[in-house]
């Protein structure tokens, strides 16, 4: 993947998520059942990452450990929405490409190893994929 | 090389590749040395049928990303469910023309 198209693609799913977040945050309790997930609305059961959203209105509100039991994705998601946007505007400002540069290290780097990280790392989201069906989120 | 090579590889090889890369492959393995054969035949090219494939079962964990080589997507697609099931499902449709292209770089690699 090029630079720039890195570059847009992250800011674009960074926004829609700030704007998907700040939205979710001004819904009125109770709060409304509506979940953009296509696998929940298809099939009625939930996906993997459902209850990431759940999760980070939880960690808005200082409730961690709610927020790891409802949806551990949540956490990750929270740290990469506070430090990806610092990184990009540090890149955009002093027009250097260490976000681009670090990206593709490990891109690299996973490739290298990647049968022994892509087994875990599936294994791990089937796993919460499961528990997330056994919560009923 | 030969060309009888060079057209005994495209027949075999053409629908792992974009149409529109197919002449510009010919004219530089024509171009290319004979020793190069072995390499060019070891690229490890992808269907991209089989890939589709994939995508439209286990495109919700990445495994079609992973299996072409983006891996960076893949996790992001593992990580979001499949971008909440809307990326999967745009994948179903992007990831034939995104597998021929990885194709192509693979190859371009020896050429």
């Amino acid at each position: 993947m090029s630079g720039n198209r890195l570059y847009l693609s992250v800011s674009l799913l960074l926004s829609v998520g700030y704007f998907w977040l700040g939205w979710s945050l001004m819904q009125p309790e109770p709060k409304h059942n509506f979940t953009p997930c296509l696998f929940k609305n298809v099939t009625g059961i939930a996906c993997p990452s459902c209850g990431t959203t759940r999760s980070v209105l939880l960690i808005t509100k200082g409730h961690l450990q709610e927020a790891a039991l409802t949806n551990p994705l949540g956490l990750l998601a929270a740290i990469i929405m506070l430090t990806l946007p610092a990184w990009l505007l540090y890149d955009f400002f002093r027009r250097e490409k260490t976000f681009y540069n670090n990206y593709s290290i490990a891109e690299r780097f996973i490739n290298k190893n990647k049968k022994i990280i892509i087994p875990i790392t599936v294994s791990l989201m089937l796993g919460n994929w499961i528990w997330n069906i056994c919560k009923g989120l | 090389m030969d060309s009888q090579k060079v057209d005994m590889y495209l027949m075999t090889n053409a629908k792992f590749f974009s149409p529109a890369h197919i002449n510009f492959i010919r004219e530089r393995l024509l171009a290319a040395d004979d020793s190069k054969w072995g390499l060019i035949n070891s690229v490890d090219v992808k269907d991209p049928t089989t890939v589709l494939i994939v995508s439209i079962f286990v495109g919700y964990l990445g495994i079609d990303r992973f299996m072409i080589g983006d891996t960076g997507l893949g996790i992001g697609k593992l990580l979001t469910g499949g971008g909440c099931g809307i990326w999967a499902l745009v994948d179903w449709f992007l990831i034939q023309d995104a597998t021929r292209q990885k194709n192509m770089e693979k190859l371009q690699m020896y050429l």
